[in-house]
């Protein structure tokens, strides 16, 4: 059974069908790439599945459980995280802080144990300390080490998107959807994100969904592709099969297949 | 420099007038206000300087120090010389002295007094130094010019000379304008304690007629430059012994010198109240009120992030809960419970009651929120005037006889009493708030302080972490209700008006958000000061507002910032830094956008 089904995902926004019908699934193990041209509704599947929208229709399954009516953080709980477009860090708060949030729903004490100091909640303290710096281990020196005590708004753009990373970890999902991971960065980075989404797959067994405009990005990462255009998914497969289906190159690539560097 | 010379003393000289023109329209104003006459009756330095006098010293000061203040520009017309910064201090000072002498000559001639309420003959006279028009046509730009260049030439000091100098100069203001509450303790000081040696030093070296004597202001003057200046020098030591990084606060403190400043804190606050007397010790019962409140709204404002204007609601929910348990007077349900006991239900209460009012405000943000709890804490007030409640609550007539708080047969009712009990909750709270602001939900309320969508994606429930500072800052206020309806022992509705939100409000940002130690600061200033102050009652707000203005603009981090706050504006300015340095090279490399 796939760990993700969609089946008849809908969101309109007035006259707007953003999303219009679409089903897939993702499966554990497996890296899925959704691409599409800017507005074809990518980010609105993100955002229904992570509870920010509610779809207007369709099922939504994950793990045997139903999605639909969750809020974000109920989400996150059941074990899917994501990244956002736009990064979107706490950015008055340090690196270290950032990858702790992410463990908040998979911990409990609260305000009485704070208080009192019991040794369970100061117990709980260190682990999540601890996996928080696991989290940020995974991106080597750039996160660690006296990093770790650095605001969030003082790292530069590349390392804000590897926290955003870590941050999605720390609340160990089950499957992660990144939102355009590899927007501004250099070939170079961008050879290394391709390498580090494989070992995030690999090392930690998440199932990966990926939004990406970059086709060489695209096309090394990811075991499936699924093209969205007008709300709608005009083609599904492997990158080669996509990328040269007539629907995809009219859509989204133009007349005719250009890859750009 | 020949061409640089000419832009930098226009642009001296334009700011020179300018800056004149403000210092002389403050000074009319603060005349026309009638501030001057009332100052002018107490004595700053006896036989030498009235209140009123130096208000006028202060602004000519600051005239010249602000007109000649560094200019600030990228293309920079190169720096002032020393001569420079002096002939702009003292024309500013001299346009402000300029201006007044139309408004005093205006006032002597004619009678404005149908408008202008507070210039009487007495102001015309003290403005004139009653010697005359004339001679105060003079008088006015002369000083003007002298102080003017005198406030200019704190720049050129090194601030290892103008810190200790201006620290100075600011003690001696702040001992001569809190004479009513030093003079008291101070005598209070030599009855409790010198007395018990034998010894007799009373308050006359200090004060005399209401100001200091010349002697005691020179003495504080050394003291206060003298310590200054020591703890400067250590301070620089220390940033070359580190290489002119910046030096961590504590570095220098050892672990025993720590324990032993904490233990004198410790003993200092417990026999205060004992060592200073009645009067100062009710005046810090008042601070610590606020304390209590300022440290429970810091929690929902500083910490969570949402700004609640209706905080006196929870401070009312408390002293009415208290009041109605324990005092016999209560109309309807009086069951006369010991304070003791009714403290643990009052709190469950006010926690109830914060969760209530958070709970229909879940939705919304920033003004909206701030509107709509403003209501709430309205509403508190306007529900115990209601015909509905009143029966039960005493309504306009209010509810008396709150018993104070029984204490081991005696009760703690005199300020020198209650003043423990309010040290023990100030204590408690502080540290109840500083336990949950490291932890797990405290990360969690800074998470949704910073953005409240991603923190809702990383797995933080927004409605159960919202209702927890609902509900904590409302247990905490409730802290403040409490001791003030069993220090007053009866409650009226009028006590709990908007303006005691806006006060704690105000007190959490001139101490600095999410600072503890902050609103300890910002109560002294805010409450602490003007309560000795009241003399100068009707001008209270006016200060009130002068003060945070100036906070604002030159420390809008506060007074005692949360260490995280003060970072994040320290960056910033890095980053501009930063940023103008590469816009300088050319080469910014900014992230490119994606492409479709």
């Amino acid at each position: 059974m796939s760990l993700l089904e969609v089946t008849g995902m809908m969101k309109h926004f007035g006259g707007v069908k953003a999303v219009d019908g679409v089903d897939f699934t993702a499966n554990e193990g497996e890296i899925l790439a959704i691409i599409g041209p800017n507005g074809a509704g990518k980010t609105t599947v993100f955002n229904i599945l992570t509870g920010f929208y509610t779809p207007d229709e369709g099922t939504m399954s994950f793990d045997g459980n139903s999605l639909i009516g969750l809020l974000p953080n109920q989400v996150t709980a059941l074990g899917i995280s994501r990244t956002f477009q736009a990064v979107r860090l706490f950015a008055n708060m340090t690196v270290l802080e950032n990858a702790m949030v992410g463990q908040h729903c998979r911990t409990h004490w609260g305000i009485f144990g704070a208080v009192l100091g019991l040794p369970a909640e100061r117990k709980e303290e260190k682990e999540i300390e601890t996996k928080a710096r696991d989290c940020l281990r995974f991106f080597g020196k750039r996160l660690t080490g006296p990093r770790e005590d650095e605001l969030a708004s003082a790292l530069s753009y590349a390392d804000r998107r590897r926290l955003e990373i870590a941050r999605a970890m720390a609340t160990e999902p089950k499957l992660l959807l990144l939102d355009e991971p590899a927007a501004g960065f250099t070939p170079k980075e961008k050879e290394e994100i391709v390498e580090l989404i494989g070992r995030l797959r690999d090392e930690r067994g998440y199932a990966i969904i990926i939004i990406e405009h970059d086709m060489p990005v695209v096309k090394n990462v990811s075991d499936r592709v699924i093209a969205l255009d007008y709300g709608k998914k005009i083609a599904e497969g492997t990158y080669n099969e996509v990328a040269s289906n007539e629907r995809v190159i009219e859509a989204y690539l133009g007349a005719r297949h250009k890859e750009s560097a | 420099m020949s061409t640089a010379e000419v832009p930098v003393s226009n642009v001296l000289t334009s700011r020179a007038v300018k800056a004149g023109l403000v210092g002389g329209v403050v000074g009319v104003y603060v005349a026309a206000i009638g501030l001057v006459q009332r100052f002018d009756g107490r004595n700053a330095i006896t036989g030498l300087i009235s209140l009123g006098y130096v208000l006028y010293v202060a602004i000519a000061l600051g005239t010249g120090f602000l007109a000649s203040r560094k200019v600030r520009t990228l293309d920079d017309p190169g720096a002032p010389t020393t001569a420079n910064i002096f002939v702009t201090g003292a024309i500013a000072g001299a346009v402000s002295g300029l201006f007044m002498v139309p408004f005093i000559w205006v006032i002597g001639q004619f009678e404005v007094r149908e408008t202008f309420v507070n210039v009487s003959s007495a102001l015309h006279d003290i403005l004139t130094f009653e010697k005359g028009t004339g001679f105060a046509a003079m008088a006015w730009p002369l000083g003007g010019l002298a102080l003017g260049a005198l406030g200019a030439g704190f720049h050129p000091l090194v601030p290892r000379y103008r810190r200790p100098l201006l620290a100075g100069l600011l003690v001696v203001l702040f001992l001569s304008l809190m004479e009513p509450l030093v003079r008291v303790m101070l005598s209070d000081i030599n009855k409790n304690v010198f007395a018990q040696v034998n010894l007799d030093i009373d308050e006359g070296w200090l004060y005399e007629s209401g100001g200091m004597t010349i002697i005691g202001a020179v003495v504080i003057f050394a003291i206060a430059v003298a310590f200054t200046f020591r703890r400067f020098q250590k301070a620089e030591a220390r940033l070359v012994a580190l290489g002119g990084g910046p030096a961590p606060e504590e570095a220098e403190q050892t672990p025993l010198r720590r324990k032993i400043s904490l233990g004198l804190l410790i003993v200092g606050l417990l026999i205060l109240p004992q060592v200073v007397g009645s009067f100062p010790s009710e005046i810090i019962g008042v601070v610590g009120l606020y304390v209590l409140l300022g440290i429970g709204l810091n929690i929902v404002v500083g910490f969570a992030g949402m700004l609640d204007l209706g905080y006196v609601a929870f401070y009312a929910v408390g002293a009415y809960s208290v009041g109605i348990l324990t005092s016999p007077a209560s109309p309807l349900f009086a069951p006369q419970l010991s304070f003791w006991v009714a403290l643990p239900i009052v709190l469950v209460i006010t926690t109830i009651a914060g969760i209530l009012i958070g709970a229909p405000v879940l939705r919304l943000r920033g003004d909206y929120l701030a509107i709509v709890t403003l209501g709430f804490g309205e509403m508190i007030r306007v529900i115990v005037q209601s015909d509905w409640a009143s029966p039960m609550l005493g309504g306009a007539q209010g509810l008396l006889r709150v018993p104070a708080p029984p204490f081991f047969g005696g009760e703690l009712r005199d300020p020198q009493a209650i003043y423990y009990l309010i040290l023990a909750c100030v204590l408690l709270v502080a540290f109840v708030a500083y336990r949950v602001k490291s932890s797990r939900i405290g990360r969690a309320w800074n998470a949704m302080r910073e953005d409240e969508q991603v923190a809702e994606s990383m797995g933080i429930s927004i409605i159960k972490t919202k209702l927890l500072a609902f509900g904590l800052g409302a247990a905490l206020a409730s802290f403040g209700g409490m001791i003030f309806a069993a220090k007053i022992g009866s409650l009226f509705p009028n006590t709990f008006l908007l303006i005691v939100s806006i006060n704690v409000l105000a007190i959490i940002v001139l101490g600095g958000m999410g600072s503890i130690p902050g609103v300890v600061v910002g109560a002294f200033v805010l409450v602490g000061i003007p309560e000795v102050l009241r003399e100068f009652g009707e001008y209270r707000l006016l200060f009130y507002g002068l003060l945070l203005m100036v906070i604002m603009i030159l420390r809008p981090e506060g007074v005692l910032p949360d260490v995280r706050r003060k970072r994040e504006l320290h960056e910033a300015e890095l980053e501009d830094e930063v940023l103008l340095a590469a816009a300088a090279v050319g080469g910014g490399a900014l992230p490119g956008g994606a492409r479709s």
